[in-house]
């Protein structure tokens, strides 16, 4: 996807016929779908036929896919057109100045496909006729018919395009979705078949959209996902809460029909045919028996317990995707039921006992659908999540542990949390006579000690940092009271305490070391906060809370423990956050090909219907009314004490990134139109990167519509500050940033615009409602002009930004209503 | 049955029902049998009279009880037998009449000890074989999908054998629940959130007797399978029932608190979150009910729990939240019954906040420690503080409550008293390692009274001692101030000082104020490790030296006992002794501080003035390191066998008393029509 380029206007003069034989499978599915359409009643017979017809595709596809154009290797014909791609970087090379004509490139298509549309139709009888044949002949087939028709050079073009090896997704998701033209659509959507799966899914989003709202797209599409579905129980359910999440009011429609087959277990792995393993027979025996009698009871202790207790290739017949869905069920009530709570400690206390009722019910086989690496959930320690800050909504944080597993091991067993690590010594009995107690000692070396004590304080945050401080001096504080101790016992005095003379002190001894040991907290940790009990939890530093959670889990010893965070956010629209990450991925793919250095840091998020949904979140951030809050100093203060003073390497470092980062989200913002841009949406890492989140607000929409926020972007005095002013090298480089960056994207503007284009759709997206939101979307890549005009547009918009009134109003403005600083 | 003949009865009772001639026949030790094959059969179809039952076999002399053994052994092995039946009917009036034979053939031996229950209920013959036939047919009631009634009535009946002798290892048939064990199908019940609401209760307390049975002497298979019992859910389900058990004394408490001065309402409303109030209005007889005891048999359970199982720890902190758990089941009784209706307590809890096992004990705490008035609350009092030794030894627990992150605003309770008001505040939201020192420290504030609960007092010290030895061990520093906790410790020796001859002659006053004096030893030589800032640090200086006063008589009341020869003598000198420190300091810092306020003119400085001389005069003053300060005997149970077995035997009195004939009838008449869907008249 990255060698990505332009399409130029020399190719896609004319659309091209594809090649015929996928085509006819699509025919053929659609008259099988057709055929039955209510998919609970028959969906076993269709699903069979669907098998019959898929199982082929995949084993016909699989030699070729690694290289993701199938298409290539087969025929003899490619080697010319493989010789072509060269001259398309050749045109792409240059600054990007030159790109405006490409901004055309996509809408011619279309009337070419329209005018072919004709010799397909004619084509098509012929087609259905043929039987799904092998997948050999496709390019001789297209040629062949291809070269039978007049136009027959100007197809070989699109086709030409479609079989090289820089056609990729974004490609095709543009002419799934620009063509009208049926032949061009079945073309692609076998294509897709090819695709790398990451390819696909980062544009499930789109597809989805399409298939809701595009009747003959989704006839093509069905078959890919169904065959995707089949594959993968992840798969299935992103496409059923993606089909939910956008899915319109329209009771009946393809779309929810879809999504109720696939949750309906409808779609799945077929049990019965060759390809599958040969217990098939047992199968429908044991098909009755599913004990999955729990799911769903959290006081069960079972509650995402399937029943199933076949290894490696389920075929009971136990639900798929009824413990995941129960799973994600359970997480988003807890949400919804937090916000009926008032007080935000209560609702921390409430969301705690809330996930140890959850917790309850785990280790079990179901997965957090943010993290991409096979794995299942172990373990939500409820003391580690906490509430974020909301004033009306109950988003939480939470961290689980998950287990990765390659194939279908037994899951562990619930255990218990392991005691702590025991203190460094056992209390000592009055009764002396024991004699174990005197071996006991020597054992206990004084540096091992003074290492029980930093594991043992796992618990509470602020002794971890004095522990650490403790480390690098081992027998420094305690050690003469650790010594007095031993010393004394060693004596092995008699049953009167003190009569003896033992080890002094100096008072001013024990004040000091007292002072030494309280006052020197790093001034940049948080105090625990009742209002804001997320604050502590997000600073901790990831490392640190991965070391700790390890060390106090019953399955840390596990090679395959991992610790993922997850954000459970219910009552908010998450599919527009959705909609901005896939840009600030697509922007950031941008930035890294043409090598500019911006960093953006989109996070994953997963709508799980139209109002709740996961997020991944931000490790080692905290926002900046939080920095505010806890330690009341500037930006430019807090970097200097987490890194170093101005002139420091560690501060320096810190400063590069925050401009990279800042130049980054300022440019973001200024295209998305990003709005709602207060101080607790803005994170600051531990590396200096500031990150943008809360994308709820984007192109033509703003918080209660107030239009408060006017500024291209937000550019605060503060943040200037951190670049060492208005005048310095720093500021400069950051407007330089600005520019290149925008240069870059607009250079793949189109790959960015028809994201949003397609999600258009339906008109579910309220950002995207207004009929200007994506001609003035495109508008602000002003890919009309040069670039000095371009240098002089960034100049401006960053005074505007930073001379904005309109910024500081809407601070203050949230300051007063919510108490943001 | 139709040709039985009323033989020998007078004309009065010609309108006696026939169940209750053939009671009468029965225990005048007619054979019935012998001429009807299918006696029994009918027998158990007839509706059991309980009083009457009862009033028959309290008619019989011990002599005629003995002779009547063939016959009561008969109906037992009868009853038995029912237990089996697939017939409902039967199998309800089988268990009602034998739970009726069983309580009154206690009441019999609690009034006559010479009878002999078992022979005279099981026979010589393989007693063993009959009870073990008892307790499988019960054992698969409760594992059994069957109505709750029906496992409510096998756990009553249990709990009938299990309380029927005050002193529970003088009962002859918990010898056999030992045999065969039901420690499986019990914790069980305790799984599922439905079971626990309906039998949670019953479950818990008759776990906590059996485990209470010879424990000191024989291998209890209850106790070692409770102290290995490592379920998470059945944990959480023991510590839920608890929970809610003293959660409901709690709100009673608070509840009256709250009608008598408003200032209360708003404190409560923040802990309660309001849905106590609108339920006070709708259950005032409930409340009062609850509030005459019943929670003791919690405690005592929690007490077990927390002994034995270090498991246990974890839930302690482990929050209920069951809001998602299913509604409650269909109600098979009336709203009215079942005392401690615990799907109601449940359904309250539900609403409110979650609460935790050990917010709710220490709230519980602070009310049973503001009564030491009665042997009986001071028992009470006492159990709870060895309940409270036991938690803060264990490591798992201390790291809990010392938690930073897991904060919680409890309300304790406070007596009002002469010498201060209660105003109601918003409890501070703090670990819970705060709350337990604060509850310590309101209960050595308000009991130095004439009559000193003097035991109370050593214990609580001890569970001070321990906490504070944890954190140092551990260099946990609670941000709290620490200056009420030394504020209460001078007054305890105070109060020690000045009552020595009349405490003498009770209490070993030297070792507890040992006690305290080291745990000011404890702050002085190794604050370094736990205290919050330098500045409690100088506090504590400050403090001292503001009472030297209390320290010096103490002290000179500990020389004048080492001189003599009397009984405390090597005690005494122990605490002179320990209190070396203190005197260095006030020795030190007196001198200091009068020769400042000379130098400055002054009479009576502030306190930022002493603290500022205090700070400067650190460093010429060398302190004594003492051994032990930190350490404790681990609790051990001997010491405190006797004030068990008495809290034992009172909840087992108050078990009897609950779960009388009448609370069964309830259960049989549900029963009855669940099985039948006839109504039933609910007559007993």
């Amino acid at each position: 996807m990255l060698e990505d380029v332009p399409i130029h206007g020399s190719r896609i003069d004319a659309s091209s016929k594809p090649p015929t034989h996928q085509r006819n499978l699509s025919l053929d599915f659609r008259h099988v779908t057709g055929g039955n359409g209510p998919p609970a009643g028959c969906g076993h017979q269709r699903n069979r036929s669907l098998d019959s017809v898929l199982q082929r595709i995949p084993e016909d596809m699989t030699p070729t896919s690694p290289e993701g154009a199938p298409l290539r290797l087969p025929g003899d014909a490619p080697a010319p057109r493989l010789a072509l791609p060269p001259e398309i970087p050749a045109g792409s090379d240059d600054s990007g100045i030159h790109t405006p004509p490409d901004a055309n490139d996509e809408e011619r298509p279309t009337p070419a496909a329209a005018r072919s549309r004709e010799s397909l139709d004619s084509g098509n009888p012929e087609d259905t006729e043929k039987p799904p044949d092998p997948p050999d002949a496709p390019v001789e087939t297209a040629t062949a018919i291809v070269s039978a028709v007049d136009t027959a050079n100007n197809k070989d073009f699109l086709l030409r395009l479609f079989e090289s090896k820089l056609f990729d997704m974004s490609m095709a998701i543009s002419y799934l979705f620009y063509s009208k033209e049926p032949g061009v659509q079945t073309y692609l959507a076998n294509k897709l078949f090819s695709f790398a799966h990451e390819d696909v899914d980062f544009y499930l989003p789109q597809l989805a959209t399409m298939y809701i709202e595009l009747g003959e797209v989704a006839e093509v599409l069905r078959p890919y996902l169904v065959y995707r579905c089949k594959q993968s129980a992840d798969f299935s359910l992103r496409l059923a809460w993606l089909l939910t999440a956008f899915g319109g009011d329209v009771k009946r429609s393809r779309a929810t029909k879809l999504r109720d087959s696939i949750l309906a277990e409808e779609i799945r792995p077929a049990a019965r045919r060759g390809h599958h393993r040969s217990q098939s027979d047992a199968s429908a025996l044991r098909l009755a028996t599913p004990s999955g009698r729990h799911l769903g009871d959290l006081a069960s202790g079972r509650a995402f317990d399937n029943g199933c207790l076949c290894g490696e290739q389920c075929s009971c017949g136990a639900p798929r995707l009824a413990p995941q869905t129960q799973f994600l069920t359970a997480l988003t009530n807890i949400g919804r039921r937090l916000a009926s709570v008032a007080d935000k400690e209560r609702r921390n206390g409430r969301l705690r006992a809330e996930l140890a009722t959850l917790d309850l019910n785990l280790p079990a086989r179901v997965w957090l659908p943010l993290h991409k690496k096979p794995h299942c959930v172990l373990r939500i320690p409820p003391h580690a999540a906490a509430v974020l800050n909301s004033k009306d909504k109950a988003p939480y944080i939470m961290y689980v542990e998950v287990l990765e597993t390659e194939g279908h091991e037994p899951l562990p067993p619930r255990l218990l949390p392991p005691a702590p690590p025991a203190p460094h010594s056992p209390p000592i009995r009055h009764t002396k006579s024991e004699e174990n107690l005197v071996p006991e000692w020597p054992a206990l070396s004084m540096y091992s000690a003074m290492d029980d004590v930093d594991n043992s304080d796992c618990w509470s945050h602020d002794d971890e940092e004095l522990s650490t401080q403790y480390q690098p001096r081992p027998p420094a504080p305690d050690s003469v009271s650790q010594l007095s101790v031993m010393s004394v016992t060693s004596v092995q005095s008699t049953s009167s305490c003190g009569s003896r003379e033992s080890m002094a002190v100096g008072a001013g001894e024990v004040r000091r070391r007292l002072a030494e040991a309280t006052a020197a907290p790093p001034p940049n940790a948080f105090k625990h906060d009742p209002a804001d009990p997320s604050a502590v939890a997000l600073k901790e530093s990831w490392e640190s809370k991965l070391a700790r959670m390890r060390l106090s889990s019953p399955y840390g010893y596990l090679s395959g423990w991992r610790l993922l965070g997850c954000i459970v956010k219910v009552g908010d629209d998450l599919r527009q956050e959705m909609l901005a990450a896939q840009l600030l991925r697509r922007l950031q793919t941008v930035w890294d090909l043409e090598r500019v250095p911006l960093t953006l840091r989109p996070y994953e998020i997963i709508c799980l219907d139209k109002e709740s949904g996961l997020i991944q979140p931000v490790l080692n951030s905290v926002s900046l009314h939080q920095i505010k809050k806890q330690s009341g100093k500037t930006l430019r203060a807090w970097l200097e004490l987490e890194h170093g003073p101005a002139t420091s390497e560690g501060f320096l470092l810190a400063q590069r990134n925050f401009v990279h980062s800042a130049a980054a989200y300022a440019l973001t913002s200024y295209l998305l139109q990003l709005k709602d841009r207060h101080n607790g949406n803005i994170l600051l890492d531990s590396a200096g990167h500031i990150i943008h989140i809360d994308f709820g607000f984007i192109f033509s929409i703003s918080p209660k519509n107030l239009g408060f926020e006017s500024s291209p972007f937000k550019l605060t005095h503060e943040f200037v500050e951190v670049m060492d002013g208005e005048n310095s090298d720093m500021f400069a480089y950051f407007k330089i940033l600005i520019l290149r960056g925008l240069i870059a994207a607009r250079k793949h503007c189109d790959q960015i615009i028809h994201l949003v284009d397609t999600m258009r759709m339906g008109g579910q997206l309220a950002c995207l409602r207004s009929s200007s939101a994506v001609s003035n979307f495109r508008s602000r890549f002003h890919v009309g002009r040069t670039e000095p005009q371009l240098r002089s547009l960034v100049d401006r918009l960053v005074s505007d930004a930073l001379h904005s009134l309109s910024t500081r109003l809407y601070d203050n403005y949230q300051y007063y209503t919510n108490g943001i600083l | 049955m139709a040709t039985r003949k009323r033989s020998g009865s007078g004309s009065k009772r010609h309108l006696k029902e026939k169940v209750v001639q053939i009671y009468e026949s029965f225990f005048r030790g007619e054979d019935l049998t012998s001429d009807n094959p299918t006696f029994w059969d009918e027998f158990f179809l007839l509706k059991p009279k309980i009083p009457q039952l009862e009033a028959e076999i309290q008619k019989l002399t011990p002599d005629q009880l003995t002779n009547m053994e063939d016959n009561i052994n008969l109906l037992v092995i009868q009853c038995i037998e029912m237990l089996g039946q697939e017939h409902h009917i039967r199998l309800v009036y089988a268990l009602q009449t034998f739970s009726a034979l069983l309580t009154t053939m206690y009441q019999r031996v609690a009034q006559d000890p010479s009878i002999n229950i078992k022979t005279i209920l099981l026979g010589t013959e393989n007693p063993n074989s009959k009870m073990q036939k008892l307790l499988e047919h019960c054992n698969s009631v409760m594992s059994g999908d069957v109505p709750d009634s029906l496992k409510s009535m096998v756990l009553k009946l249990l709990l009938i054998i299990a309380t029927g002798i005050d002193n529970i290892d003088d009962n002859p048939l918990v010898e056999y629940l030992m045999m065969h064990s039901l420690f499986e199908p019990l914790i069980h019940l305790l799984c599922t959130s439905t079971e626990r609401q309906q039998h949670g209760y019953d479950v818990v307390l008759l776990l906590m007797f059996l485990v209470n049975y010879k424990k000191h002497e024989a291998a209890n298979p209850y106790v070692v399978k409770l102290s290995i019992l490592d379920d998470e859910l059945a944990l959480n389900g023991y510590g839920q029932v608890i929970t809610a058990a003293l959660n409901d004394y709690v709100m009673t408490t608070f509840g009256g608190m709250q009608n008598n001065t408003g200032g209360w309402l708003s404190s409560l409303t923040s802990m309660v979150g309001g849905i106590f109030l609108t339920n006070d209005e709708t259950q005032p007889v409930f409340r009062g009910q609850r509030s005459s005891g019943g929670e003791e048999g919690m405690l005592m359970a929690l007490y077990e729990a927390a002994h034995l199982n270090r498991n246990f720890m974890t839930t302690l902190a482990h929050s209920s939240a069951t809001a998602s758990a299913p509604p409650s089941p269909p109600a098979t009784l009336p709203p009215h019954q079942s005392p401690p209706n615990l799907a109601q307590i449940q359904a309250l809890i539900d609403n409110e906040q979650p609460t935790n096992l050990l917010v709710t004990f220490f709230q519980y705490c602070s009310i049973v420690m503001a009564d030491t008035r009665t042997e009986a609350s001071i028992n009470k009092c006492n159990l709870c503080f060895i309940t409270l030794t036991c938690i803060v030894e264990e490591q798992f627990a201390n790291s809990i409550m010392h938690d930073q992150n897991l904060t919680f605003k409890v309300q304790l309770y406070r007596l009002p008293m002469r010498h201060r008001k209660i105003v109601p505040e918003e409890p501070p939201s703090q670990p819970l390692a705060s709350t337990l020192i604060d509850l310590l420290v309101e209960f050595m504030m308000c009991h130095l009274l004439k009559k000193f609960p003097g035991e109370l007092y050593e214990v609580c010290v001890g569970v001070l001692q321990r906490v504070l030895s944890y954190q140092k061990r551990c260099r946990v520093r609670l941000s709290r101030d620490w200056r009420p906790l030394w504020a209460a410790l001078i007054a305890l020796l105070k109060f020690l000082a000045t009552n020595e001859t009349v405490l003498l002659r009770r209490h070993n006053i030297f070792s507890m104020a040992q006690q305290v004096v080291n745990i000011f030893n404890l702050f002085i030589t190794f604050g370094d490790t736990f205290l919050p800032t330098p500045a409690s640090y100088d506090q504590l200086y400050y403090e001292l030296i503001r009472m030297t006063q209390v320290f010096d008589n103490l002290f000179f009341m500990a020389l004048r006992y080492s001189t003599g020869d009397g009984e405390f003598k090597a005690e005494a000198l122990r605490l002179a002794n320990c209190l070396v420190n203190v005197r260095a300091i006030t020795l030190h810092f007196s001198p200091k501080i009068d020769a400042w306020l000379a130098s400055q003119n002054l009479s009576t400085p502030t306190e930022d003035q002493i603290l500022e001389v205090v700070r400067k005069n650190y460093d010429s003053l060398i302190l004594k390191l003492q051994e032990g300060l930190e350490s404790y005997e681990r609790y051990s149970e001997k010491s405190y066998r006797a004030l068990l077995s008495k809290l034992v035997k009172g909840a087992a009195a108050f078990a009897r008393q609950r779960s009388d004939a009448a609370a069964l009838g309830h259960h049989s008449a549900a029963l009855i029509s669940h099985y039948t869907t006839l109504p039933v008249p609910t007559i007993c």
